[in-house]
């Protein structure tokens, strides 16, 4: 079978491991919001479409390229989150569970209409960095391997932020036990506020890269979040590196279940991990089993 | 006296308020349709409701159907079959619309026909082509397109007369796309070429480089596709990136339309696609109504345009033909109307399936889809084989 030849094999791997840097990206930010404020953002999907169009806009306004428009949108999309943690999420920090998730979908709600009436229904794509790196016979796609290696840097520079400095060990005392982190004298409303501003520019960074792999539409969230969703309970709910294993993990299983079996099968594996993953280790990979 | 003087007031609005529909229903005639205006079919969806307004305001410019206003809902169904069908039994038993106009795909159009059917009302569907639609039995689902089955066969007769053999199939796994594939396969089964990679995708499916790496390994000579926009993009896009070679690229939907040439730029060049109309095609008002639909909406209308404008037309040489909007006799009128409009000719069979309209294939000339088969309608030569990506 001429699908066991070790180039495709190959081929398929890196696939995967590019489309998987691009997940993890995306579930590491909504995992540690879950983590830090115990709030399921569905609009996070929507966060990062918000990175995507900007992409898009500043690419036929001012024909900026998103890897230029990433230095601008990233810090505005943190702003935003920032401050849009202080106005809506807070208030439903510490609420039953219901509460922000009826917010949230809210949010994004409102946020793919606004989307609509914007941008309208129609699939928009930000064409650079189009064709393929040839090596040998395996063929990269440029914008993959760009997006990828982008989304890897972040997530590794976050993974650092929080394990290496002061404030990232704040981050993790607060997701960790938030009264006895304020107790410690850490400032809790405001590490709330730092980690869901840095979850949103993740998020936003994770579009600006989608904005030059696939076509999408504001209503195109859909689909990756409930990827994440899977992610995050197949890597660990609330454990950052968790949603990058379980991340990378989905997108290698996806490009091979895609080569041997078909692309409808690939559709499929986020849940069926979620089920093999929920029966063998309830609290996921990285997971610590919680009162 | 003051209070009594308010109730009254009050009553009287109320009562406007129910009377006016049936009012408004005198003088004025209810046509309903669902169309994709978020989701998957969209884009095509908005552009078959622009060419069906457009005809709404010229029938009332002329002075309407049967001398009485034409009056249009419509819904967004969301690309999705069971939005489609709710809203379809909404327009008949709420509305109470007197002429349907079906949506656009051909998922919703199965789900929606039967609501027609249920109520024994008849529909024009404009944007719908699978033959399973037809295959059903009903009398109350009149196509205009030019059945899927068909899409391919002027393309694939093309690959047989330059020597090719293998073709890889790949289509979405919805009515259309499946009707799709189904011709080709027949088309290659008759002309002895061989199918040698077959797979479906889903709905969301935006993803294609797994695909595209088994065709690579089955070296195919011609890749087609049963797709709509979106993944016609993306496939190309990502057939780029892996370098994914074949003589002939050709696809449903996509390359029809103008944004495929948009999102793709140079990397559209030399696609073959189909059309259901193009505005050069020698019809009367095609040309007429292309100026216009330029003019209002900045760019040129697609064949879904075409097909939502003729659709309206295809309903009023019906109804002119009935005399009535009566259901039955509109049903008669339909089944025996044979008729040549903007968008081509209408004639159906006995079980409402077009049989009067040629397929048309396209292919990215130069930054412009021209028709290139069949020759008579043919605006620009085919160009063969597809240039290597590295060629570019």
């Amino acid at each position: 079978m001429e699908l066991l030849e070790p180039e495709i094999l190959l081929q398929m791997l890196i696939n995967g491991l590019l489309a998987g840097a691009l997940y993890a990206l995306l579930a590491g930010g909504l995992n540690l919001i879950f983590g830090v404020m115990r709030v399921i953002n569905i609009a996070h999907a929507e966060f990062m479409l918000i990175g995507a169009f900007g992409a898009y806009v500043l690419f036929n306004v001012f024909g900026l390229h998103p890897l230029f428009s990433l230095l601008i949108i990233v810090p505005i999309i943190f702003v935003v989150g920032y401050y849009f943690q202080r106005v809506l999420i807070e208030r439903v920090v510490d609420r039953p569970m219901l509460t922000s998730l009826l917010a949230t979908y809210g949010v994004s709600i409102i946020l793919i209409n606004v989307g609509l009436l914007i941008f309208s229904s129609d699939f928009k794509s930000v064409p650079v960095l189009q064709g393929s790196f040839l090596i040998g016979d395996l063929a990269v796609s440029k914008p993959r391997a760009v997006a990828g290696l982008v989304s890897l840097v972040l997530s590794v520079g976050v993974y650092l932020f929080l394990d290496r400095t002061r404030l990232g060990k704040a981050v993790r005392a607060v997701s960790e036990h938030a009264q006895v982190a304020q107790i410690c004298g850490i400032d809790v409303r405001q590490i709330r506020m730092l980690t869901f501003g840095m979850a949103a520019a993740m998020a936003g960074a994770a579009g600006v890269m989608l904005s030059i792999i696939y076509s999408f539409w504001p209503g195109s969230g859909v689909d990756f979040i409930q990827k994440c969703f899977a992610i995050i309970i197949i890597g660990g709910m609330g454990n950052f590196v968790g949603a990058l294993y379980g991340g990378i993990l989905l997108g290698v299983v996806e490009s091979f279940v895609g080569g041997f079996i078909s692309t409808q099968w690939a559709e499929a594996v986020a849940y069926l991990l979620l089920v093999t993953v929920l029966l063998v280790r309830p609290t996921g990979l990285k997971g610590v089993a919680r009162a | 006296m003051k209070s009594r003087f308010s109730l009254s007031f009050l009553l009287s609005i109320l009562l406007f308020l129910f009377a006016s529909p049936a009012l408004t229903q005198n003088n004025e005639i209810h046509v309903g349709t669902s169309v994709a205006l978020t989701g998957k079919y969209a884009r095509t969806g908005q552009e078959q409701l622009q060419g069906f307004q457009m005809w709404v305001e010229e029938v009332n410019e002329r002075g309407g159907l049967l001398g009485k206003k034409v009056h249009l809902i419509h819904y967004d169904d969301e690309s999705k079959p069971e939005t489609g069908a709710k809203l379809y039994e909404k327009l008949i038993t709420d509305d109470k619309v007197q002429l349907l106009i079906g949506p656009y795909s051909s998922d919703v159009t199965l789900a929606a026909s039967t609501i027609a059917e249920k109520h024994n009302f008849p529909m024009v569907s404009s944007g719908a082509s699978s033959s399973e639609i037809w295959a059903r039995g009903y009398k109350n689902i009149f196509g205009l397109y030019t059945l899927a089955d068909l899409y391919m066969d002027q393309i694939i007769e093309l690959g047989k007369s330059k020597g090719l053999k293998k073709i890889a199939l790949v289509y979405e796994n919805t009515a259309f796309p499946r009707g799709v594939a189904e011709g080709v396969k027949r088309k290659a089964k008759e002309l002895g070429m061989q199918i040698v990679f077959e797979e479906e995708y889903g709905k969301a499916s935006t993803d294609f480089s797994s695909m595209i790496i088994k065709i690579k390994a089955k070296k195919a000579d011609m890749v087609i596709g049963g797709s709509y926009l979106p993944d016609s993009t993306g496939f190309m896009r990502q057939a780029k990136e892996a370098r994914l070679y074949a003589k002939i690229f050709a696809f449903a939907v996509g390359p029809g339309l103008p944004d495929f040439g948009h999102n793709l730029g140079l990397d559209a060049e030399g696609v073959m696609g189909n059309t259901q109309w193009e505005p050069t095609l020698k019809l009367p008002g095609a040309k007429e109504f292309a100026e216009k639909y330029k003019v209002r909406h900045g760019h040129e209308p697609g064949y879904h345009a075409g097909g939502g404008y003729g659709a309206g037309h295809v309903l009023e040489a019906a109804v002119k033909k009935a005399g009535s909007t009566d259901r039955d006799k509109v049903r008669a009128a339909l089944f025996a109307l044979d008729t040549v409009n903007a968008f081509g000719r209408f004639k159906v069979d006995a079980t409402g399936k077009q049989i009067g309209k040629p397929a048309y294939a396209v292919q990215w000339l130069g930054g412009e889809r021209h028709i290139v088969l069949p020759e008579e309608a043919a605006t620009a030569k085919v160009f063969y084989p597809f240039k290597d990506w590295n060629k570019r």
